[in-house]
């Protein structure tokens, strides 16, 4: 019982993670309608940025909006580059699939010339497990679940009182019509894209955190976790991603209690599969909305 | 010198045989499968446990399952079988119910899972220790490494060749039309009362046959394979090939095997200037990946298109 409620606390964390990075995928699904294969490698990208940053002497903190601040410029440099030429086009989804793979490599393999494969650590560790309430935590966990609430709260704040947010749900919700309404098209999606590179930069420094290691491959091995979160919420429904990433996160972590702790991202990719089998229809109807 | 050129001839004819058999999965019908490598592991594994036989005594560390003593083919094509046996288990049922984008993502994943277990559960195939010490394909222990090279590139020439001309005649069957047309509109094909995904499914078997014969190939002429040797990452490499040399085409299939995947490889393996060793693997992924995007934005039907076996002369009075 005692390892099931220790166990929630973990899966808590690791939700809070998995939020903040489907989120961001969720979002810019919900705009430009196809799937990222290179997000697990704009999560590892902010992550290094933020790494070099603070082994400069950087304030831990700023480094980490740093990260974000140059992996939002990367996502929109690969809209301009990459995907938006594309998309003018109209290409099949699975066209935009594979030229992401092809964004994927060079960002991965870009990533392993610039720093090495070499594990590297941060200057300030998550700390030493503390007793909070049932649960077994450190302060690194506190504040990174802390900042995956505020930034989503931030994101919610935006997306729903502001005129921007409203012009961006216009968009998700029918392109056409925004475009028509005076709703300059190509900068929404290039601010799109910049957001969701902040969060997802945010995302990949908190996942080194808790693995403890940072490794050109630690966002690509993280990536299919965070589709899980996004296709149980519905992809491309931000709200309900971070509902997805509460289940994915709980699941994972306390079927590590039952099963070898070596299969637990395995059951995040099995519950993938059940989920797009059992309910294809489900996810198809929410293609293009905001919520 | 011969020898690098035997070397160079076996591996393009194995990354051939591999992108002639994704070809029959994503060329012919449109349908993604990122978990092309998973199933060369499995012929591969196969392959090895049912012609290896029990571990020596002397370091009896290596635990598989079977360890049976069959000759070299016949190992061979069981491993194609059970290939192609957990091909129609996965995707008889996911063919026939996903978009093509979410199928990528579902063969993704079971790659991911199929791997995890391979490496983690000892018993089956030792786990991350991998099998070493696999019995050359014919002619026991004499031959020399050259010599034996060969004789995989004879071997390798010649079942790449039977499966190019099994591609060529399914392309040109009824079932490689009710495919292709599957793939422009599937909701023409539904209104002229056709249904393709039986067909598909069994592309998908046979591509899978091809990737089991591949990873035999290939564990035969390595003597060594674990988990290492199959990483996702892998089959994304091989639907870069495919992309770039022309999917739906046999011979697009063929060039992208031996010049993107072997050609790349050896052009950034002697290009010193940039840089140490260990990057060369890394150069060679940038560069696919951008030679992926180019081709992808300025000639997506690759760089032989699939139109062009239609110039081949009709049989029929059309």
């Amino acid at each position: 019982m005692n390892a099931l409620v220790v166990a929630i606390g973990f899966g808590l964390v690791t939700s809070a993670i998995v939020a903040l990075a489907a989120v961001a995928v969720s979002l810019q699904i919900s705009v430009t309608n196809f799937i990222n294969f290179a997000y697990g490698d704009f999560m590892t990208f902010g992550a290094y940025v933020a790494w070099m940053a603070d082994t400069h002497g950087v304030n831990f903190f700023v480094a980490v909006a740093l990260g974000g601040i140059a992996t939002g410029l990367l996502g929109v440099a690969a809209n301009y580059l990459v995907f938006r030429p594309f998309m003018r086009r109209g290409v099949r989804p699975v066209t935009l699939l594979i030229a992401g793979l092809g964004v994927a490599f060079i960002v991965q393999n870009g990533i392993i010339i610039l720093w090495g494969t070499d594990p590297q650590q941060f200057s300030v560790t998550i700390g030493d497990s503390l007793r909070v309430g049932p649960f077994l935590l450190t302060t690194g966990d506190l504040v990174i679940v802390a900042a995956s609430v505020s930034l989503l709260a931030l994101l919610h704040a935006m997306l729903r009182y502001t005129k921007f947010g409203k012009s961006l749900r216009a968009l998700s919700n029918n392109l056409d019509l925004a475009q028509a309404c005076g709703i300059n098209v190509e900068r929404m999606i290039a601010a799109t894209w910049f957001i969701c590179g902040i969060l997802t930069a945010v995302a990949g420094v908190a996942l080194v955190m808790e693995e403890g290691g940072l490794q050109p491959s630690v966002g690509f091995n993280e990536l299919f976790v965070v589709f899980g979160a996004v296709i149980l919420g519905g992809i491309g429904r931000p709200y309900g991603a971070m509902v997805g990433a509460l289940v994915v996160g709980l699941m994972t972590e306390i079927s590590a209690i039952y099963v070898n702790a070596a299969y637990k991202t395995a059951i995040a990719f099995g519950i993938v599969i059940l989920l797009l089998l059992i309910r294809p229809q489900g996810i198809f109807t929410a293609l293009g909305k905001t919520y | 010198m011969l020898f690098f050129l035997t070397d160079l001839l076996v591996l393009g004819c194995i990354n051939g045989i591999m992108v002639v058999g994704l070809n029959l999965q994503y060329g012919y019908s449109g349908l993604l499968n990122f978990a092309f490598y998973a199933f060369v592991a499995v012929g591969a594994y196969v392959a090895a446990v049912t012609t290896m036989g029990p571990p020596p005594s002397n370091f009896g560390v290596e635990t598989y399952i079977l360890q049976w003593s069959l000759p070299g083919p016949v190992g061979l094509l069981l491993g194609g079988l059970a290939a192609a046996a957990v091909g129609g288990l996965v995707f008889s049922f996911t063919v026939p119910r996903l978009r093509s984008d979410y199928l990528g993502i579902v063969t993704v994943a079971a790659a991911f899972i199929i791997w995890t277990f391979i490496n983690n559960f000892i018993p089956l195939f030792d786990g991350a220790n991998g099998l070493f010490g696999i019995p050359h394909i014919i002619g026991g222990t004499s031959l020399s490494t050259e010599e034996y090279s060969l004789v995989m590139a004879g071997l390798g020439v010649i079942i790449l060749s039977a499966f190019i001309w099994a591609s060529r005649r399914i392309f040109r069957s009824p079932y490689g039309r009710l495919l292709r047309a599957t793939r422009e509109d599937e909701v023409v094909v539904a209104s002229l009362g056709r249904k393709a995904w039986h067909a598909q499914v069994w592309v998908y078997v046979a591509g899978c046959f091809m990737g089991g014969i591949a990873g035999g190939l290939y564990v035969f002429y390595l003597t060594a394979w674990d988990p290492n040797s199959f990483l996702p990452l892998e089959s994304f490499f091989l639907m870069a090939a495919l992309v770039i040399g022309g999917s739906g085409n046999y011979w697009g299939a063929v060039l992208g095997a031996f010049v993107i995947l072997e050609g790349v490889n050896e052009v950034t393996r002697y290009v010193p200037t940039l840089g140490s060793s260990a990057n060369a693997g890394s150069i060679r992924a940038i560069a696919i990946g951008i030679l992926l995007i180019l081709i992808l934005r300025f000639r997506p039907a690759g760089l032989i298109p699939e139109r062009w076996l239609h110039w081949y002369p009709r049989a029929s009075s059309d």
